[in-house]
């Protein structure tokens, strides 16, 4: 075997095994973004229907109670488009509870508040790490091998979310 | 949280005192007393060392420089095949890797392993210096990282320059009881005992700063007394002074846990003059929980802990008749040194480790609450792709 092709079939296994590592890795970052926005969707179910329960169980003013059951029911209901408007509306809202807590103005049973305020946490904690999913993944789904050789198959590119940080 | 098996990474030599292995070990005992299963891959210098139960030793490491000091650091093919090995036997729910863009042992397990990762990042470093500026080849191992956690705003805004991914802040933890409680130590007590501790022969820990400040503190304050505490050679900063003014400076040498921290809690003033390189400065949150008044140099890290002087006095990085003003002042006035360390105290609070763990742990139930486990990576598993 001369020199020539030794060369390029060192070349087709080399390209060969990117190739597959690439796969591999893209792979891994769709399975993640898959799993990170299932965690996060479900903490944001579980916070609209603490914010349903919340306006039971308080003393909230109804005009407070109204908004915040509105842009709760809104939050559940929304179609992938609206989804983020609606959940940032929603943060909005709870807000007025914590500012309401805050001032000693509210009647509320005190676990609701704390699974509130740790349910925030972890929606800021999911979105960071889900958003940081995305990113990864659209960025590598950029790379001209992987489009060149369509090596992100039918998977949908994962949606960009505008969360808004310090909304929450 | 229920009780999960977490296998975490050192990538610094175990045996060998740093910041790293500190907030690791702490970490570790934590969650272990929580109920959780840990097991620590980590390289040892010394065999003959009993290390922990809960530590694996993964081989020798080496020295290299980093950053201005030195570091010890593991890898090569057979550190690799122990990782692997590790994260196979280990039967893990999460990985928590340490530093994981550092080529160590850290960097090996993250490329072997995939499933519920966390990556916290210490170090904060300008772009571009030698041992990140290898971005393209880490971008694939850091990009599977399911969270990471940078210790202070800095370390953040590095990764973010890097890597360009985001991280969550959550600073270093500290057991401020034990700080808070230490016998005062009359030898290292006042009157005017000023307080440093740390490798004083690097550079950029800052001694010579404060050695320059003698002289003018020494003028107003004649029974001012420096305590150096810390392993090294004092000869060098010693025969530069003197003899009246080497009469008011002692070299105490390492300092046990205990006598640590006794020495924090006794002197009168600490004072940090390092002039750069640093991402969080631990020992600062240490002082304060002890009560007592701290003068650190104006770099970002500190100035971000002492939260721009209010809770601890800053001054001029790097100028030592500044840091003499700072120090004359405060030693002359003893109801705003006593209310500075009182401020200094409630503030480090929030370093507890029972708050810092806490967060730590809604990180890993986030991680894994996609329901995987900590595998081989697929390139790793011959036998099954997927």
């Amino acid at each position: 075997m001369n020199l020539e092709s030794l060369i390029a079939l060192l070349l087709v296994v080399l390209i060969g095994w990117y190739l597959s590592f690439s796969a591999s890795r893209l792979d891994r970052l769709h399975h993640r973004v898959e799993t990170s926005w299932a965690t996060l969707d479900s903490l944001l179910q579980k916070r609209a229907a603490l914010a349903q329960e919340i306006v039971v169980k308080s003393n909230l003013d109804p005009a407070t109670a109204y908004l915040i059951s509105t842009s709760a029911t809104a939050a559940r209901d929304a179609n992938l488009v609206e989804r983020s408007s609606a959940e940032s509306i929603l943060s909005e809202s709870l807000k007025l509870v914590q500012n309401a807590a805050l001032d000693n103005a509210l009647e509320l049973p005190s676990e609701l508040l704390v699974e509130l305020s740790d349910l925030t946490s972890k929606v800021k904690l999911a979105i960071n790490i889900h958003l940081e999913a995305v990113h990864a993944t659209r960025n590598v789904r950029s790379k001209l091998i992987i489009r060149l050789f369509r090596l992100a198959g039918k998977a949908p590119l994962p949606v960009r979310y505008k969360f808004e940080d310090d909304a929450l | 949280m229920k009780k999960i098996r977490i296998g975490m990474v050192c990538p610094y030599g175990w045996d060998t005192p740093g910041g790293v292995q500190t907030h690791m070990k702490d970490l570790a005992e934590y969650l272990i007393s929580e109920g959780h299963y840990v097991s620590v891959l980590a390289p040892v210098s010394d065999d003959s060392i009993r290390v922990e139960d809960y530590v694996v030793n993964a081989g020798k490491p080496i020295s290299i420089p980093v950053n201005g000091s030195v570091a010890r650091v593991l890898f090569g093919p057979l550190a690799s095949s122990r990782a692997k090995q590790w994260i196979a036997a280990g039967d893990f729910d999460l990985l928590h890797l340490h530093e994981p863009a550092i080529p160590s042992l850290s960097l090996l397990a993250c490329s072997a392993a995939e499933g519920p990762i966390v990556g916290t990042f210490h170090v904060s470093t300008p772009k571009k210096k030698a041992i990140y500026a290898i971005g393209p080849i880490l971008e694939p191992i850091v990009e599977k990282l399911t969270a990471r956690i940078a210790v202070s705003e800095l370390a953040r805004s590095t990764l973010k320059a890097h890597f360009d991914t985001d991280a969550v802040v959550i600073p270093n933890g500290i057991d401020g009881q034990k700080y808070a409680n230490a016998k005062v130590n009359p030898e290292y007590s006042g009157p005017n005992s000023i307080g440093f501790m740390g490798r004083f022969e690097e550079p950029r820990k800052g001694l010579q700063v404060l050695i320059d400040s003698l002289a003018i503190v020494a003028r107003f304050i004649p029974n001012v007394k420096y305590l150096i505490a810390g392993p090294g050679d004092s000869e060098e900063f010693l025969k530069q002074l003197n003899p009246q003014l080497q009469s008011r400076i002692e070299f105490l040498g390492r300092l046990s846990d205990q006598e640590k921290e006794s020495f924090l809690k006794s002197v009168d003033v600490y004072v940090a003059p390092n002039t750069g390189g640093e991402s969080f400065g631990i020992i600062l949150t240490e002082a304060l929980s002890a009560g007592t008044a701290v003068v650190a140099s104006d770099i970002p890290a500190f100035k971000a802990v002492l939260e721009n002087g209010e809770v601890g006095a800053l001054f001029k990085n790097q100028d030592s008749a500044d840091l003499a003003k700072v120090i004359v002042g405060l030693l002359r006035d003893d109801e705003r040194r006593k209310k500075l360390a009182n401020n200094g105290k409630l503030s480090a609070q929030k370093y507890d480790w029972q708050v810092i763990a806490e967060q730590i742990e809604s990180v890993y139930e986030m991680a894994i609450a996609g329901g995987q486990r900590v595998t081989l990576s697929s390139e790793n598993r011959f036998w099954s792709r997927r």
